[in-house]
């Protein structure tokens, strides 16, 4: 069946990537504008907007499933593209799709029910033979349960959510006096965030790497995987940057490891595009840890080694298109960075940062790629993802990419919030980091500060600062002083200083 | 206000202090230039569509920005990184040496705010004995959960929020007296 006009249940970047392969397919591509956003990127970009702006709902609509079929059947459109987060894990909104005949682009609601509820997902995971660590047999119901499933497989331990994903309600408990906590802390988030407050036990393996395979099934049953993604910086389980390949992966490491997801994903007869999520410990033993059925935020890196457009695919399988490629012509071609532009103050540990874009500029070279959904003007609500953009920087070899990454940085400027660019110009000049050899311990455990200091810098500031003092002492004495030297003040500082008094 | 003018007229320098007391120093009237390990660099303040206000720096661009201003004490946003200082006089300077010196150790701990969010649970009350590290209140932001621990060992003087309560950053939450 044909795909000619496709609803983004979805906003920022994702929307604005989808809108991309989809205008190359020629499908006509419906987003929602809201009122928080009018005027976003997206919105500008897509065929057909449906305007939701008088919506007083409590609700965002991008996790109202009536709102949505009803948009969707409105504007007569023939597939559902979820995105990532909001309801692009939500097996009911994929099985609503499907029951008002809409294709809804990513697995079967069976799928991703089995595995996004990560009790049921480790069992078929046993039963398939893939390696993971000890844990308990299902839910925890109690506090004694914990304690006596905690002395079973022996501290430290990991209290996940059974509805986790994205780094959420998970809480490392280290010893029997913490773990009551930790449960109640884990489950509270688990409730607010996922709707359901059961969560399981785990075994914790300290100072792991975290990789992750990116997986491509279609309806026949052909299932193969696109190699591997390094993410191990990450800072609360949310992650920072994400590389592909990954230096800890031998050839034969990543043929046994591919091997095993795509194992995982047949068993669920899994189609669409995935990502099979591992711990990996310094002994390179791996350990599954979860499935991902949607698009991921790093899939730009895949993309880049492997020339394949993940978006494209996932469209064409859920036409039923077979997926037209088999694991032998996947080949890793050069290594992929990406780093993520959060809206966050890393000098006050990453605390939001929400405000409104002043000035964006993104480099203009042949090995970066921007994943973008905001520009000049665009305000960042503090009630959406802080992740405002992706910087992917490639390049031949890890060495390469990574210098490359540095000049692109240099280049990147962003006024009127704070952002994570700081964070990644320490990083690219990190001795551990450019080594290679870092886990998911690296940014709590090895770093001191998350941006990068250079003492001249700061003279720099201080004189500028001791700049505006002056001016303002010789302006506030004398109103004709031509403070700016002639020159046009920048608006924002002006009306910024104006405020002030 | 004409005091002001008197007051720069007067001096020949002025101090830029960091949150960590270091001082930068700068003779006045203030050039364009700025002196690093011996070796005189010009700095120029300049501005294009591209970037607004910027400092052209050793070749280099870096965009500024004022993020804060309150009095003499400035938050300066250069390049993405956040510096703040206070402006002193020589005069100023002395005073503010003199202060530190005679500033003896407090036994109010406030515990603030550490970014904007919603209070999630307080798990403490007024006059509770308190460890340090101790969880009091549960903060979320972001969509993440960030448990806000007892900073000292104490008793609680103060809680000034409730569950549900937003909050802005430093925000102050709690007031604990030190054991």
């Amino acid at each position: 069946m044909k795909i000619k006009r496709l609803l983004i249940a979805n906003r920022g970047e994702i929307a604005v990537r989808i809108i991309k392969s989809a205008k190359a397919l020629g499908i006509e591509t419906v987003v929602i504008k809201t009122s928080a956003e009018p005027s976003a990127i997206y919105v500008r970009e897509a065929d057909i907007v449906h305007d939701d702006t008088d919506d007083v709902s409590e609700i965002p609509v991008f996790l109202d499933i009536e709102r949505l079929i009803e948009i969707a059947l409105e504007h007569e459109v023939d597939a559902v593209h979820p995105g990532y987060g909001f309801l692009a894990e939500n097996a009911y909104f994929a099985q609503k799709c499907m029951d008002n005949r809409l294709m809804f682009i990513g697995p079967s609601p069976d799928a991703i029910y089995k595995l996004g509820n990560k009790t049921i997902a480790r069992q078929i995971a046993l039963r398939n033979k893939v390696p993971m660590a000890t844990g308990s047999r299902g839910t925890i119901r109690s506090t004694d349960e914990a304690i006596k499933v905690a002395e079973r497989i022996g501290y430290p331990v990991i209290v996940k959510a059974a509805s986790g994903g994205g780094g959420r309600g998970m809480r490392i408990a280290w010893n029997e006096e913490e773990l009551p906590q930790m449960l109640r802390l884990a489950q509270n988030e688990a409730e607010k965030a996922f709707n359901d407050p059961n969560v399981f036990i785990e075994k914790y393996i300290a100072n792991p790497k975290h990789i992750e395979f990116q997986i491509l099934g279609d309806t026949k049953g052909d299932v193969i995987h696109l190699g591997e993604r390094e993410c191990s910086i990450q800072r609360k389980h949310q992650k920072l940057l994400e590389e592909a390949p990954s230096s800890a992966l031998s050839p034969e490491l990543r043929e046994e490891m591919g091997e095993v997801a795509v194992r995982l994903a047949k068993a669920v007869r899994y189609h669409s595009a995935g990502t099979v999520e591992f711990l990996l410990d310094s002994n390179g033993e791996y350990y599954f840890m979860e499935m991902n059925t949607r698009i991921q935020v790093e899939h730009p890196v895949t993309e880049l080694i492997t020339g394949v457009d993940l978006i494209e695919k996932q469209i064409r399988i859920a036409a039923g298109e077979p997926l037209g490629l088999t694991q032998d012509d996947i080949k890793l071609n050069g290594w992929a960075i990406e780093c993520r532009i959060n809206a966050e103050d890393v000098q006050a540990g990453f605390a939001p940062s929400p405000g409104m874009i002043e000035k964006l500029s993104f480099p203009d070279m042949d090995f970066v790629r921007v994943d973008s959904g905001i520009e000049e003007g665009s305000a960042i609500a503090s009630n959406f993802d802080s992740m405002i953009a992706k910087l992917i920087v490639s390049g031949e070899n890890r060495d390469e990419a990574i210098a490359n990454c540095r000049k692109a940085l240099d280049k990147v400027w962003v006024k009127g919030i704070k952002t994570t660019i700081p964070f990644f110009k320490l990083l690219m000049k990190h001795p551990v980091f450019v080594g290679g050899d870092f886990t998911t311990g690296f940014i709590e455990n090895d770093l001191e500060q998350y941006h990068e200091a250079k003492a001249e810098e700061e003279q720099v500031a201080a004189w500028f600062a001791t700049k505006l003092f002056v001016e303002e002492k010789t302006a506030d004495s004398d109103a004709t002083v031509d403070f700016e030297q002639g020159k046009k003040m920048d608006p924002w500082l002006l009306n910024k200083r104006l405020n002030q008094f | 206000m004409a005091m002001a003018k008197t007051l720069l007229q007067k001096i020949n320098k002025l101090y830029a202090v960091n949150a960590k007391k270091k001082k930068y120093s700068f003779s006045l009237p203030l050039e364009d230039r700025i002196k690093v390990d011996k070796k005189e660099f010009d700095i120029k303040l300049k501005e294009d569509d591209k970037l607004g206000t910027y400092i052209l720096w050793k070749n280099r661009k870096y965009p500024v920005e004022v993020v804060f201003k309150r009095q003499n004490k400035y938050e300066i946003l250069l390049n993405g990184v956040s510096y703040t200082f206070t402006i002193e006089t020589p005069t100023s300077m002395k005073r503010l040496r003199f202060i530190s010196r005679k500033k003896g150790s407090s036994d109010k701990e406030v515990i603030k705010a550490p970014m904007p969010g919603k209070i999630i649970d307080v798990l403490v009350q007024e006059d509770a004995e308190i460890r340090k590290g101790e969880p009091i209140l549960i903060l979320e932001a972001m969509k993440m959960q960030n448990e806000i621990q007892s900073t000292v060992a104490g008793k609680i003087t103060a809680v000034h929020v409730k569950a549900n309560d937003s909050v802005m950053k430093d925000e102050i939450l709690i007031e604990i007296k030190k054991k």
